[in-house]
């Protein structure tokens, strides 16, 4: 995932979702998603000096909205 | 908590397709209460198989009260060794909990920055947990919003393989009677997202 990009859609896409109901739980459900959690990676990356770098465990807590 | 969602700069559909996503999610890791509830009653849903399932949600929030539907979460979802259904990945892969596929999705989730929430004592593969980590893919809340192909490769590998098979069981289930058009919301999702997954695959080929 690299920096923002806005999803290209096509209108085949876009025709079949609507043909397919999925406007009636846009409403409902908006206020499910909450904005992204505090996104800020606390990226602790510790380079192992064994030529072998660890994943970096981005700390990322996502958290529905409460209701 | 409340404007931040509409700012992603994200297709019309794909909002509604996380905000599914994230309904799913929601219902799936704990029983609803009232204000849900209360949203829940007001849905309307139209002629197509989602708004049938939408409509029945519906119906079933207005109708039953928020204990009896606390009390079939428990049922259906938890039970006391084991609920009606058994929502995780690998028990429906493999037979077995904490097996192989939450390895799998455990590596993907590192990959893309996704952390388990702290104090949720449920493996990852949780169905609850990934319609939320679809979700959050689609809007962004992780990252970038992961683009389609992404999202695609996500879904492929962690939620198709097994979901559903587990949202027929849901739907299924003895003691479901809120949860069964919860069941039915999710089968025929997840059904609409396949087949919308393969039109971008046949797009791209053609």
């Amino acid at each position: 995932m690299s920096e923002q990009k806005k999803t290209p859609t096509s209108p085949t896409r876009r025709e079949f979702f609507k043909t397919a109901g999925l406007g009636a739980a846009a409403g409902v459900a908006a206020g499910l998603v909450s904005e992204p959690a505090p996104a800020k990676a606390a990226t602790d990356t510790q380079p192992t000096g064994q030529g072998y770098r660890e994943t970096d465990h981005v700390k990322r807590y996502y958290e529905l909205s409460k209701f | 908590m409340n404007e931040a969602y509409p700012t992603f700069d994200i297709a019309e559909e794909d909002q509604s397709r996380a905000q599914v996503y994230a309904l799913l999610g929601r219902l799936l890791t704990k029983a609803p209460d009232s204000d849900l509830l209360a949203t829940l009653s007001r849905l309307e849903g139209d002629d197509s198989e989602l708004g049938q399932a939408l409509a029945a949600l519906s119906a079933a929030a207005r109708r039953m009260e928020p204990q009896r539907i606390a009390d079939e979460f428990q049922e259906v979802m938890v039970g006391v060794t084991r609920g009606e259904v058994v929502p995780f990945a690998s028990y429906y892969l493999t037979g077995f909990l904490h097996s192989k596929p939450l390895a799998n999705l455990r590596g993907d989730m590192a990959k893309l920055g996704i952390a388990h929430t702290e104090g949720v004592p449920e493996p990852e593969d949780h169905i609850g947990s990934l319609c939320e980590m679809m979700a959050g893919l689609i809007t962004g809340a992780f990252d970038a919003a992961a683009d389609l192909a992404e999202q695609r490769r996500f879904f492929n590998a962690h939620v198709v393989t097994w979901a559903p098979r587990f949202f027929a069981d849901l739907e299924a289930a003895k003691s479901a009677a809120f949860y069964m058009p919860v069941g039915k919301l999710g089968r025929t999702f997840i059904d609409i997202e396949t087949q919308a997954f393969a039109l971008i695959s046949a797009e791209q080929a053609a």
